[in-house]
């Protein structure tokens, strides 16, 4: 405990961020055991923007009080701090931009749905921009997702939707006739949390209902985009979703510290729309000019599952949305002037060979009925047994 | 949110032993209307909560629903058509949904209820 007290205190001090100073000061100062931070002096640290959605500041709870924190605040629904701050703050600010990229229909998911009995109820859980509502005409789809924008823009669409946590559905047991989770568990930092969001989609539906699950994959099929990610050490993980870290107990905005990647020299124009394309739309062969980065790069990664993948929002639409002046400030995001974009980093724990059927496979009330990797997405179908 | 999303939805509070069914909040209704499909009802009847969703379509201001059914009344195109209207028809645009038990309310806006739980509610 005290360990990390003294790194917390070290990085305030090596902190190039206003706001982050206060936010340390702030929780050190509640903590009543570190009396002599107060005199510390905070500058510039007015208009700290909360990055709390519902509109509420977090009240760090004091170090003394670590013992009756509860079981509840490391419950393994409590969103971690590196999840609300690389997944649901990031999608919030670039949801518009965000969903006009996202229009391909990827065709294992299509194939998945229009087979389904017509007339069944489906449930899409971290449903994004809806791509896939209403993607068969003869189902009845609800959607749902933690980001109010992207599921504004669902409704917008006609789209029957809510906001809610895939980590804990407020759906009754067994209603649903299938459920869908494309591209959504790999923002989960824990496995704990992945497997709960697993369990999620199985209860919800009715015995011998189906699940579909798709997630980024380590195995990418271009490996020459994995340079462009920035690969995040265990420890660095760790102290963002632990539970005794400092870190998760204050809204600090300390930039997460990773493994310094080599400079890269090529352009970075829509990588991520490719990118993202890629996983989506048929494979599409490109020259690489990185392949003596991107093998130096998988030399240093083996075993590499955690990663920030950037997200550049370019500046006419970052004003539109209003939160980037917003993340900026806070460290969240920044600014590159030479592609005129905000460039936000995404949190993703991409899967390995087989770990998606293992978290499966501990799950009692289901079975496996396929699996397969796909477009650099590793893929599985399971059905309720019981 | 239509009444067949409503008769899915439950309070997953921590403690709460039975969320469902939330009581419903109207300040805005509004119809819209779809297409019936035979098939989907007929899916969709054994799933519902019958009860909660007369109760729900006659806060909403639908009181043509039968109290008591039966699965033969699937083959009336009347009784089809008062069920896809009350289940599919009627929107709850602005209000909250409230759980049973503890009576924290969730918004419903633009049609959209926000079932995003406080920290010390998980």
């Amino acid at each position: 405990m005290l360990y990390n007290v003294l790194r917390v205190i070290r990085c305030f001090y090596q902190s190039q961020h206003a706001c982050s100073v206060l936010t340390i000061a702030h929780s050190l100062r509640q903590s009543g055991i570190f009396s002599t931070m107060r005199e510390v002096n905070i500058k510039g640290a007015s208009g700290l923007c909360t990055l709390v959605s519902d509109g509420q500041s977090e009240i760090p709870q004091s170090v003394s009080d670590s013992e009756n924190m509860g079981k509840s605040f490391f419950s393994v629904q409590s969103t971690p701090e590196i999840e609300k701050k690389y997944v649901h703050h990031v999608y919030d600010a670039i949801a518009p931009h965000f969903s006009s990229t996202r229009f391909a229909k990827w065709p294992k998911v299509a194939t998945f749905l229009s087979s389904l009995p017509s007339g069944s109820l489906v449930l899409d859980a971290g449903c994004g921009n809806g791509k896939y509502l209403g993607l068969n005409p003869d189902c009845f789809f609800i959607g749902c997702d933690i980001s109010a924008p992207l599921i504004k823009i669902c409704a917008d669409r006609g789209h029957e939707v809510l906001v809610a946590d895939a980590i804990n559905l407020p759906y009754r047991t067994d209603f649903g006739d299938a459920a869908i989770s494309i591209a959504v568990l790999h923002h989960l930092s824990t496995e704990i949390r992945r497997k709960r969001a697993i369990e999620e989609l199985v209860r919800v539906v009715k015995k011998g209902g189906l699940v579909l699950i798709t997630v980024w994959a380590v195995e990418q099929e271009d490996r020459s985009l994995l340079a462009k990610w920035t690969p995040l050490s265990e420890k660095y993980v760790e102290e963002w979703i632990g539970p005794g870290s400092p870190l998760a107990r204050s809204p600090s905005s300390l930039p997460l510290e990773s493994i310094p990647e080599n400079e890269d020299n090529g352009s970075r124009d829509h990588i991520e729309d490719s990118m993202e394309k890629m996983h989506e739309t048929p494979h599409l062969t490109s020259e690489s000019k990185y392949d003596s980065l991107s093998l130096k790069h998988e030399k240093n990664t083996k075993n590499q599952q955690e990663y920030f993948v950037p997200w550049h929002l370019p500046y006419h639409r970052a004003e539109v949305s209003g939160a980037s002046a917003c993340a900026l400030a806070n460290g969240l995001a920044k600014k590159d002037d030479k592609k005129g974009a905000v460039v936000y980093n995404r949190y993703y724990h991409v899967f390995s060979e087989g770990e998606l059927e293992r978290l499966a496979s501990g799950i009692d009330n289901a079975v496996i009925v396929d699996q397969f990797y796909d477009k650099s997405n590793w893929c599985i179908i399971l059905e309720k047994i019981l | 949110m239509r009444l067949l999303t409503h008769n899915m939805l439950s309070s997953n509070i921590k403690g709460v032993a039975n969320g469902f069914p939330l009581g419903i909040e109207v300040e805005k209704v509004i119809e819209k209307q779809v297409e019936l499909s035979a098939d989907f009802l007929r899916n969709l009847f054994p799933k519902i909560e019958w009860k909660a969703l007369v109760d729900a379509a006659r806060t909403m201001g639908y009181a043509e629903l039968p109290e008591e059914v039966d699965s033969s009344m699937l083959d009336s195109n009347e009784f089809l058509t008062k069920f896809h209207h009350a289940l599919l028809e009627l929107h709850l645009e602005e209000g909250a949904l409230v759980c049973p038990e503890t009576g924290r309310r969730f918004p419903v806006t633009k049609g959209i209820p926000n079932m995003l739980l406080h920290e010390d509610e998980v």
